[in-house]
């Protein structure tokens, strides 16, 4: 064979390339843009909030921002305390994650350690699916139907919006988000590992628990980040059902305005491009941005000192 | 380790340090008739085999010839497996393994399992030990019974000082004595071992076998290996499994022989075995 193969005979062609695989590049040009246009877009979005936010901190003093108890910006004379709306929206976000996170982990136990495949095959699309639904359907479902429910059945009165009702749906909407990505870290988790488990005479409880759950703990705190994220930053369904009036209150009962419902309202009427109101979005909007940052930083310090890495 | 080669090996069956009357088997497991289905598929059939107390039985044979299969009865594994199921008997001190009140979690709390690959947890040397323990319900005294398992398993002196660590940080064949270690701790009467040295070096080999020679004083121990060498070294009884093709071209395995080792591989009464055990296999 190799005495006629002409390939190999010695002080042939060179062993460089034929002829330039202009595919190659092409591809790789594409993928690399298509991999910078997200990047470009968290940039220019930090970009466009930097200049209105720092000339909104030159008119409203930081210290008025952060300590103030009033927010009316768009009242006159407008306060600019953003206190009551941060509070708004971690009110809603707390409730949205005190249902989601439970509800949420225990779905994924359930679809990873205990289902059958076949059930499992069925349940998790419909589960994904549920992640579809527009927001704008929660808001009304939180409204119309929630609020009055929750009105027949708890001993005090709700306001018709009110922080409670906004942030039991939002819970609802991210407990996909929670279930499905916990559901994909814990099915990651090495058989053996489960196996090993079960061969020390553990329950399915207990292996679910002590086992694959630190194990698949970095995927499952990624996926709270998100849901923690999407709750914190959810609008629809926080403008139709908790509402829009500026109150400091910590009371879950009550209509209160969160950053950003604050920002779909003041952002969809008719403020002046360049004013102070104008100015105060983009304010609210990066301080928004900063605590989804912040949230993500802490949860990955908290991740790298608490999972149980498997490889 | 040291014969490579496809003549009988030299056996080495183990020594009268530790004396026993192997013909009078004192049974820890009785089976008759064992078949294990997956679905539809049986996988292995009409298995009868007697494991007695504090031996070292090895099943051994080709792949796929269902001798793992047939381990994981042992402590009901299987059930773990969607489809799997068994049918015949298996009775452990007389009382059937697959009883209706019979509780897997209980039946693996007696009879310990050991894997192919190591699989400590991704926890620390000392967690990975007192997991079975705690899980059983121990609370107190888990100092004295991290340290009493590990020394049974041989590791106590290399790890002593760093049980904090990680266990993944162990070497492979550390690792796998920390796995033995764990299934010690949780006061087994019987530990299972399925290919236990098939991911290690032949040192590290070479430690295990001498820890199952130690564990065998207070332990019943099955071990599944593909090394027949392994098999003659360590073992007082040999199973010898094989897989078949039936009348319906269905490839299934069976027990070919099970006899006392030194007779398995000096003076074999099947065929088969006799050209599994000098290499003349397939």
């Amino acid at each position: 064979m190799a005495s006629t193969s002409k390939a190999t005979v010695p002080g042939g062609p060179s062993l460089g390339r034929s002829r330039p695989r202009y595919g190659e590049l092409i591809i790789k040009v594409i993928l690399v843009l298509a991999a910078a246009v997200s990047v470009a877009t968290t940039i220019g979005i930090v970009a466009a909030l930097l200049e209105p936010t720092i000339e909104f901190f030159g008119t409203v003093s930081v210290v008025e921002f952060f300590t103030s108890i009033e927010w009316g910006p768009l009242f006159s004379p407008p306060s600019f305390g953003v206190l009551p709306i941060v509070v708004a929206t971690l009110l809603v976000t707390i409730i949205a994650m005190i249902v989601a996170i439970p509800l949420g982990l225990a779905a994924a136990i359930y679809l990873s350690e205990y289902a059958k495949p076949r059930v499992r095959k069925i349940i998790k699309p419909v589960l994904e699916v549920l992640a579809g639904i527009p927001t704008v359907v929660f808001g009304f479902f939180a409204l119309t139907f929630v609020t009055p429910l929750l009105r027949d059945f708890l001993p005090f009165t709700l306001d018709y919006r009110n922080a409670l009702s906004g942030g039991l749906v939002v819970g609802v909407m991210i407990i996909p988000t929670v279930a499905s990505l916990a559901e994909d870290a814990m099915s990651a988790v090495p058989n053996s590992l489960r196996e090993g488990a079960y061969a020390l005479a553990s329950s399915r409880m207990i292996v679910s628990l002590r086992v694959v759950l630190p194990a698949a703990l970095s995927g499952i705190i990624a996926a709270i980040i998100l849901a923690f994220s999407r709750a914190i930053g959810e609008t629809m369904i926080v403008v139709i059902a908790t509402g829009g009036r500026s109150i400091f209150t910590m009371n879950p009962a009550r209509e209160m305005d969160t950053m950003a419902s604050f920002i779909a309202r003041a952002g969809s009427g008719d403020v002046p491009v360049g004013s102070i109101e104008y100015k105060t979005i983009f304010a609210v909007g990066a301080l928004l941005f900063i605590m989804t940052f912040l949230m993500n930083y802490v949860s990955a310090k908290v991740v790298r000192r608490y999972r149980e890495a498997y490889e | 380790m040291s014969e490579i080669g496809t003549s009988i090996p030299n056996v080495t069956v183990r020594g009268p340090e530790v004396p026993r009357n192997i013909q009078a088997l004192d049974p820890v497991f009785n089976v008759s008739g064992l078949s294990v289905f997956y679905g539809d598929y049986a996988a292995v059939r009409g298995v009868d085999m007697v494991i007695g107390n504090r031996e070292i039985t090895a099943m051994i044979g080709p792949s796929g010839c269902g001798k793992s299969t047939v381990l994981r009865c042992f402590n009901r594994m299987n059930d773990l497996i969607p489809g799997a199921r068994a049918a015949g008997k298996i009775t452990y001190h007389g009382e059937d393994l697959y009883g209706d009140h019979v509780d897997p979690i209980e039946v693996r709390r007696r009879i310990g399992m050991v894997f192919q690959k190591p699989n400590p947890f991704p926890k620390s040397i000392y967690d990975n030990i007192a997991y079975g323990p705690r899980v059983n319900g121990r609370k107190k005294g888990m100092d004295g019974i991290v340290e009493e398992a590990l020394t049974k398993a041989a590791l106590w002196d290399e790890v002593k000082d760093k049980l904090k660590q990680n266990a993944l940080s162990l070497s492979g064949g550390q690792q796998q004595r920390l796995c033995i270690a764990r299934a010690i701790a949780v006061r087994p009467e019987v530990i299972l071992m399925d290919e236990p040295c098939s991911a290690l070096d032949p040192i590290a080999t070479t430690k295990i076998e001498d820890l199952m020679q130690e564990l065998s004083r207070d332990y019943t121990i099955v071990i599944v290996t593909h090394n027949m060498q392994q098999a003659a070294r360590v073992s007082d009884r040999t199973a010898f499994f094989t897989a078949e093709v039936d009348d319906s071209g269905v490839r299934h395995g069976r027990l070919v022989e099970y006899d006392e080792t030194s007779r398995i591989f000096t003076n074999p009464s099947d065929k088969r075995t006799e050209d599994y055990i000098t290499g003349r296999f397939g």
